[in-house]
């Protein structure tokens, strides 16, 4: 399933995927595929990509 | 071990000790890194084990080929054959999911040193077909080496680039 919340949040600080990869520590391509469910990101990951987009866990990542 | 089977020895050795001294350099100067993000080690574990299973399959098909055909090439011909097969299909399942390069490895710099490496052993492939010695009484010999290993790192060079060619430009339209 596509994480567009994921992708919202980080359109709205106005950045791009490889800016946030950078920022994480991981690759593009990485931050694509999570955007575009294609992977599930460990909760290390999870955790760095909320620091940076200023958003919780629960917001990003929890599927109702 | 006579004087031609010594000076093979010697000049097996002092490639091998050569190539290893290269990488070392290539490692130390930061033209190589393993610095791999967690997709992209999970997914460079998943193409080990292919590699893995591959490199078994084609020993024991060598192990069978050398029964019921006889000798048709050197042991240590066949030896790189398996290894260059299975070398092959770890690199192009990486880069078909994108973990071939590390998160600090040049493309450019590292796909001219694949060109280079091809160039020079499938190089040296022609010069000993020109001057026989590639095949002798029937049997490959280990002069096909060179070319075995030029031919793989082609292979791996040309779907770099045509994956590389095939993908959409714009990030986000992936």
């Amino acid at each position: 399933m596509k994480n567009l919340r994921m992708k919202a949040a980080r359109a709205a600080l106005d950045l791009s995927q490889q800016q946030l990869a950078d920022a994480v520590g991981v690759s593009r391509q990485t931050i694509n595929a999570i955007e575009k469910g294609d992977y599930n990101p460990t909760i290390k990951l999870c955790a760095a990509i909320c620091r940076r987009l200023g958003k919780t866990l629960d917001e990003l990542f929890w599927e109702e | 071990m006579d004087h031609y089977h010594a000076g093979v020895l010697f000049g097996l050795t002092t490639g091998l000790l050569a190539g290893l001294a290269f990488v070392m350099f290539l490692f130390k100067r930061k033209i190589l890194d393993m610095s791999f993000d967690e997709r992209q080690e999970r997914a460079r574990g998943k193409a080990f084990q292919y590699a893995f299973l591959t490199l078994a399959a084609s020993a024991y098909a060598y192990g069978v080929s050398d029964l019921a055909l006889g000798r048709w090439c050197d042991v240590l011909t066949g030896v790189t054959l398996c290894f260059s097969v299975s070398v092959v299909v770890f690199a192009v399942t990486c880069i078909l999911k994108d973990a071939y390069l590390s998160l600090r490895e040049k493309p450019r710099t590292i796909m001219t040193f694949f060109a280079l490496l091809s160039l020079v052993n499938l190089g040296f492939g022609v010069m000993y077909h020109l001057s026989p010695g590639l095949v002798e009484n029937g049997v490959l010999t280990f002069r096909a080496v060179n070319p075995i290993i030029g031919s793989a790192t082609l292979v791996i060079l040309i779907v770099y680039i045509v994956n590389h060619l095939l993908r959409p430009r714009d990030e986000e339209a992936e």
